[in-house]
């Protein structure tokens, strides 16, 4: 389940739930003034917390370190394709809003909007 | 030091209504009781087989916890014992799982494993210091300070089943180098596996007063060499064992065979040949094979479903367990069903593995649970599941025979399950709590 670095540029080193040492990928794209903060789920090679499970926190370390604005990016969880037989590990992006109630705080990615803005 | 007295307790939780009732002895409490100082002075209660007196003089109460259905119970417990001014603490499994809600019920949450660790919380109670978390996750102790559980903290009148004994609970390792779908073992114990010394293995299971054990080992078939070491060092002591997937080697279950494996728990996850041949090869060795179906993943339909309880008639299983896919906090389901929307329980109470807590992707979470009541029924409709299990109980009875290591069942308590008097009227098995 090793995890393709095609779906990121820089390994992100985060504390996750209870401190643990965390890791995921992270893209971070501009487009149309528009800031695209992807991270990506790193499943074997993440010694701790998911990002998802991370949510806030791990979104507040990365615009700490990054010099960004939460309230001003798009933030996106990517499940990566692992090419595992058990189709759970497909690709799916997930746009989050954590101001949202927990209804509306996940929307996912249409193919087209992914291929958008990844330029692929 | 001046003697603290520590109530610790195993809260009970609902069991499965229609299966067999059987309780086994606790291994979280007896591990971590084995962690604490001499000085301190432990009065077990396991709340599924016997009620807390929540009046018995103590200065401290620990909460071991392993299943979600317990986090609810416990924190109760909390409360009773915050009204008689008692500080609380809680650890195990579903602490760790539960951790964010569990710091609101009680006084100190311990997250980790205890070894070389559990000192200082006490230290700390004692100086008044006591810590709100006390935060291992990640950071897991030499598993050569691992040693024998206090197992002499048992009832073991409890644990006996019409004179039988239940099985102990053992441990060889800790860890697991898998990371499954529906399990959060990975986050919990770590993702490198862990063996504990061999030898070290040897003499805590020599030390154990029964001949019947269960390995609670994530998987044995994390790796090949440390497995036929452990079995070839395990085999003199006669124990006959119960445990989850064993190697699929013709050396390693010859091995495991000869070292008293008694039955496997299998996943029987598709009706493939291999499946089928998997369950043969246990029975080749003299292995019986309780196969652990799981219901309600993503991939399944409901035609899935009725074909895989169809193929349990082939594949000559000993026993099987049916469960329905529960999104337990800290795993991979979790987060993909949280994302999606699709959980509408967050009852822990209701994390039973019996009961439908999300939408299915294939199906109405009623039909769901409606295949999962069949899969029960048909599977068992020939034979019951006690009836199964006392022909399992036979084979390691005669084993134990020719080898000269079978203990009579105890007649002063032929009269008694679990501590309670047995109803001969009634068939053993779990009713439902409203």
């Amino acid at each position: 389940m090793k995890v393709s670095k095609d779906y990121y540029d820089e390994i992100f080193e985060f504390k996750g739930e209870w401190d643990m040492e965390s890791s995921c990928g992270l893209k971070i794209r501009e487009i149309d003034g528009k800031k695209y903060v992807i991270v990506t789920e790193l499943y074997q090679d993440n010694p701790g917390t998911s990002v998802t499970y991370a949510g806030k926190k791990l979104a507040d370390q990365i615009c700490e370190a990054k010099g960004l604005n939460l309230k001003e990016i798009v933030y996106l969880e990517c499940t990566p394709n692992t090419n595992s037989k058990l189709s759970f590990y497909d690709e799916e992006y997930f746009q989050v809003d954590f101001f949202a109630d927990m209804q509306h705080k996940y929307r996912q990615l249409p193919k087209e909007e992914v291929m958008k803005i990844l330029g692929r | 030091m001046e003697t603290i007295k520590l109530k610790l307790i195993y809260p009970k939780w609902n069991k499965l209504p229609g299966q067999t009732t059987f309780n086994l002895p606790p291994h979280g409490p007896v591990a971590f009781a084995a962690t604490l100082p001499e000085y301190v002075d432990i009065s077990f209660t396991d709340e599924n087989v016997e009620p807390i007196d929540f009046d018995e003089e103590c200065d401290l109460v620990a909460l071991s916890m392993m299943l979600t259905t317990q986090v609810k119970r416990g924190w109760a417990i909390a409360d009773e014992y915050h009204k008689r001014g008692k500080k609380v603490l809680a650890g195990g499994i579903s602490t760790m799982l539960h951790a964010e809600e569990m710091v609101n019920h009680v006084d100190s949450v311990f997250l980790g494993e205890s070894e070389g660790r559990s000192e200082q919380v006490i230290l700390d109670w004692k100086n008044g210091c006591l810590k709100k978390i006390y935060n291992y996750m990640g950071n897991q102790p030499d598993i050569s300070l691992v040693g024998p559980c206090r197992r002499d903290l048992y009832k073991r009148e409890l644990y006996n089943h019409k004179g039988v004994q239940m099985v102990d609970l053992f441990h060889a390792s800790r860890g697991c180098r898998f990371s499954c779908y529906p399990c959060a073992v990975s986050y919990l114990g770590g993702r490198k596996f862990r063996p504990r010394p061999v030898d070290k293995v040897v003499e805590d299971m020599a030390g154990i007063d029964n001949n019947r054990l269960f390995i609670v080992d994530n998987s044995l078939a994390q790796n090949k060499e440390w497995e036929k070491e452990l079995f070839t060092a395990i085999a003199p002591l006669k124990k006959k064992w119960i445990s989850h997937t064993i190697e699929d080697d013709p050396e390693i279950l010859d091995l495991a065979s000869k070292a008293g494996a008694w039955y496997v728990y299998q996943a029987v996850y598709d009706t493939s040949d291999y499946i089928k041949e998997r369950v043969k090869r246990y029975h080749d060795y003299g292995i019986g094979v309780e196969g652990t179906i799981l219901f309600g993943l993503d991939n399944q339909t409901e035609d899935d479903i009725k074909r895989l309880i169809d193929f349990l008639g082939e594949i000559d299983l000993d026993l099987a367990e049916f469960t329905i896919f529960a999104p337990f906090p800290h795993t991979k389901g979790h987060d993909d069903l949280l994302r999606q929307g699709r959980i509408f329980d967050f009852d822990w109470d209701h994390y039973n593995a019996g009961q439908v807590v999300y939408q299915p992707k294939n199906m109405s979470p009623e039909k769901l649970q409606d295949l999962y009541d069949y899969a029960w029924k048909s599977f068992y409709a020939s034979e019951t599941q006690e009836s199964k299990m006392f022909r399992l109980f036979c084979n390691v009875a005669l084993r134990e025979m020719e080898e000269g290591t079978y203990r009579p069942r105890d007649r002063r308590l032929i009269n008694k399950s679990f501590g309670r008097d047995v109803d001969r009227s009634k068939r053993n098995v779990n009713v439902r709590v409203q």
